[in-house]
């Protein structure tokens, strides 16, 4: 009840022309997606960042995992939703509505489909960089882009001489229609929080998915939706000298607008390219599912 | 066509900057002899011209106010003037040192007739504080003889005969050895040679006096070489008050670009590379120039990419006292299919290039790219990096997978430095993984590793570099490289190796997700 009601004075507040939802984008791991309510929002930004900057291969990985669930035309899988929470869900997406609607328009006179919740129809990505980072981590490597089920020619990258840059490059990327996943790699630890306030309304405007990969943890306070420190994870000891193909990802969850937070560690399946739950490496305790003091939030 | 001559443009450079109260004179060296090389004309009243020595010079007005020459700063006003003179045709040639030719043909009768843009031009020049002399002719060199050696005015076509007849040889731009053998044999001008047999001045003095001649008499058509090639389309517009306001200029902008759509929509172009001049009011030209990733017509995009320009521009727009006129032209324009709109796919299409356009307007082309896949072996050139607004239809992904297929590839890492970097590595056997590697001062135990993919270096090339064997490692953190080890033990310790090959050493190329 008391939800609804929060529901209906965000929809006042909010100014004319911002989508109202555009959907999640389901992880397709159950742990994962129940806290964030169905899967990471679409139209929103998310900061993902290496615990060192050792890590920051394993956390654009992650990153460029989430733009390939992002590009790829369906959800991977429904199931992980918890059915309740699903099916409230839909209730309140006014969206899905109009996607059942649209089946009774005629095709042909309708314009291209927009936020749909399922960004069908966008099949491209931006990854922008600073300068240094490209000399530093390395550029995109497009037959390495694969593993992820991402196709090299849907990436368009872009080398901000600037922070400055960089963000007005994002933000400008994410106004487009067709672009599905916005990639901001920034080295430095300073961001503006207008700037971020900035790129979660374009985001929020055309539904996009919009990533912020940052090198080191932020310390600063932050409006993005999520906030994720990901780093590599060894992979299980039972493969021996064998080098896994299948990436490891340790994740935690640090900051989430709905409240609950997390660690899990996870696995980047390239066969049917989705995130998996990995078994752990070695033992460990349950991963804590906790709501923490407000002020991390 | 108009001959346009700056009979003192060194010494106009340096008067306009300074206030000067003796003769003014430039000075340069020629061979061993520091000699007069322009004069201004008081000093010229008093007797001194090019060619005199300076000590000379000085002898006879021991108060001159000497300048050493700059050919550089010469040819540069050279070119801001031709620039300026845009304004009047498309069709400007610098004519080194100190003149400039336009091609004035059809252009006339915007400025109301030749006489009017001739006024024009002088009121302008003068204001400026040019000398200078205009002649206007059918041909290149009889405008040029006219302004350089005759009565400087507008001379119809077809009177070239009688206009070269009085003025000596020299009008014909001949090199001063050929008038001076010519002056030899007492040919001094023009008249005297234009009915002479041609077969015996062609035996004596070659063919370029001959050639000159019929080029200045209209015989010969004479190319003119324009210091700028020249738009396919262009729009302009001249304003009664000048504009300074930068929502102005991309007002105008706008409205220019929306002329050129009808014309480029009527031969189903669209332009790839566009234009701006904005002509100041004190002479000043500023061109700023944007390119598009696909033919363009429309006057929104185009005003959109002009946004991003002159946001970009490194000194902000300095308007002076205002533009007061302002040309759009297609530099570079390229057929346009008309598109059907509303499918999906298309529009995604015209999104995508609208964004790289803007992107690369504002950041420049060079940082905005596509990965394009190259038929190569070697993992740093199997990709090229090319600039978005430049990329094909082809980009050649297609055959890479088909490749990929076909040979099982082994993983390509996800990120791959430019330049190997390279570590220390100790192995367990010599061709086999590392066991621990120190990469970036930090050291690495490898806990697993895949290999070794073996890709040959490009034997056929002097640059091939040697064979290299690549390893997948993963140390203990969980964090995955791509590690080779270029050359082999093999060949090291069976001796094949020429004198001078480095043993084989370990890089880091790429690192895995």
């Amino acid at each position: 009840m008391l939800e609804q009601l929060r529901q209906r004075l965000q929809a006042l507040q909010k100014p004319p022309g911002i989508e109202d939802n555009p959907g999640v984008l389901p992880l397709g791991v159950e742990a994962i997606d129940a806290p964030l309510g169905g899967g990471l929002a679409r139209g929103a930004l998310h900061e993902i960042a290496a615990p060192s900057e050792a890590h920051l291969a394993a956390a654009a990985g992650f990153v460029l995992g989430l733009a390939a669930l992002s590009l790829s035309p369906s959800p991977r899988s429904n199931t992980s939703v918890i059915p309740g929470r699903e099916r409230s869900e839909r209730t309140r997406n006014p969206e899905t509505h109009s996607e059942i609607a649209s089946g009774f328009r005629v095709r042909g006179l309708t314009a291209a489909p927009r936020n749909d919740g399922e960004g069908a129809g966008r099949g491209e990505f931006v990854w922008i960089a600073e300068d240094m980072a490209l000399t530093e981590s390395g550029a995109p490597y497009g037959p390495g882009l694969d593993a992820f089920g991402l196709k090299p020619e849907q990436l368009v990258t872009v080398t901000a001489a600037c922070t400055r840059d960089l963000l007005w490059a994002m933000e400008e990327a994410l106004r487009c229609r067709a672009i599905a996943a916005v990639i901001g790699e920034m080295r430095g630890s300073e961001i503006d929080s207008v700037a971020v306030r900035r790129l979660s309304l374009a985001a929020a405007e055309s539904g996009a998915l919009a990533l912020l990969l940052r090198a080191t943890p932020p310390t600063d306070a932050s409006t993005a939706a999520t906030r994720w420190i990901v780093g590599a994870a060894p992979s299980s000891p039972s493969s021996g000298w064998e080098c896994e193909r299948a990436p490891r990802f340790a994740a935690t969850l640090v900051r989430n607008r709905r409240g609950p937070v997390g660690s899990w560690i996870l696995q980047w399946s390239d066969i049917d390219e989705r995130f998996l739950l990995a078994t752990h490496a070695q033992p460990v305790a349950a991963p804590p599912l906790d709501r923490p003091h407000r002020k991390v939030a | 066509m108009l001959s346009l001559w700056l009979r003192r443009l060194s010494t106009d450079r340096i008067a306009r900057s300074r206030k000067q109260t003796a003769p003014l004179i430039v000075t340069g060296k020629r061979g061993n002899a520091e000699l007069l090389v322009a004069v201004d004309d008081i000093a010229e009243q008093r007797g001194l011209s090019p060619g005199l020595a300076l000590a000379q010079a000085r002898a006879m007005h021991p108060v001159l106010d000497v300048v050493p020459e700059d050919a550089e700063a010469d040819a540069a006003l050279l070119e801001t003037i031709a620039d300026w003179c845009l304004r009047y045709t498309p069709l400007v040639a610098c004519d080194a040192p100190d003149g400039l030719l336009l091609d004035i043909s059809g252009c006339a009768h915007l400025y109301g007739g030749e006489d009017t843009l001739v006024a024009d031009l002088s009121g302008r020049l003068e204001a400026a504080g040019f000398a200078f002399s205009i002649a206007i002719a059918g041909s290149i060199g009889a405008a040029w003889a006219a302004a350089h050696f005759g009565a400087p005015g507008n001379y119809a076509c077809g009177n070239e005969r009688s206009l070269l007849a009085p003025l000596p040889l020299a009008a014909l731009r001949l090199a001063p050895e050929t008038v001076a053998s010519l002056a030899r044999v007492g040919l001094k001008r023009i008249g005297d040679i234009v009915d002479m047999p041609r077969a015996p001045l062609t035996a004596r003095f070659g063919s370029g006096v001959l050639r000159q001649l019929d080029r200045a008499l209209c015989a010969e058509h004479e190319p003119l070489t324009p210091r700028l090639p020249v738009a396919p389309y262009v729009a302009e517009q001249r304003f009664a008050e000048p504009i300074a306001r930068e929502e102005d200029v991309l007002a105008i902008t706008a409205r220019l670009a929306g002329r050129l759509k009808v014309a480029l929509e009527r031969r189903g172009d669209g332009a790839r590379r566009i234009e701006l001049t904005l002509f100041r009011t004190d002479g000043a030209v500023r061109r700023i120039a944007a390119g598009t990733s696909r033919p363009l017509r429309d006057p929104e995009d185009i005003r959109a990419l002009f946004v991003e320009r002159l946001a970009a521009l490194a000194d902000a727009l300095d308007p002076g006292f205002g533009f007061d006129m302002a040309r759009l032209s297609v530099t570079v324009a390229e057929p346009c299919q008309a598109e059907q709109i509303g499918i999906g796919g298309q529009e995604d299409a015209a999104a995508i290039g609208r964004l790289v356009d803007r992107l690369s307007a504002r950041l420049g082309s060079q940082r905005v790219r596509r990965l394009i896949a190259q038929d190569s072996h070697i993992p740093e050139f199997a990709v090229a990096s090319v600039p978005a607004q430049m990329t094909g239809t082809d980009d050649g992904w297609a055959a890479f997978r088909r490749y990929r297929d076909d040979v099982a590839l082994a993983p390509r890492p996800m990120r791959l430095f430019t330049r190997p970097e390279p570590i220390e590595a100790v192995a367990e056997v010599p061709d086999g993984p590392p066991l621990r590697f120190r990469w970036r001062r930090a050291l690495h135990e490898v806990i697993a590793a895949e290999g070794p993919e073996r890709i040959e270096g490009a034997w056929w090339s002097e640059h091939g570099g040697p064979a290299r064997d690549y390893f997948r490692v993963e140390d203990k953190t969980g964090l995955r490289f791509w590690l080779f080890r270029a050359g082999l033990y093999r060949d090291l310790l069976r001796g094949d190796l020429t004198p001078g090959t480095p043993a084989p050493a370990w890089f880091l190329h790429g690192t895995f997700a």
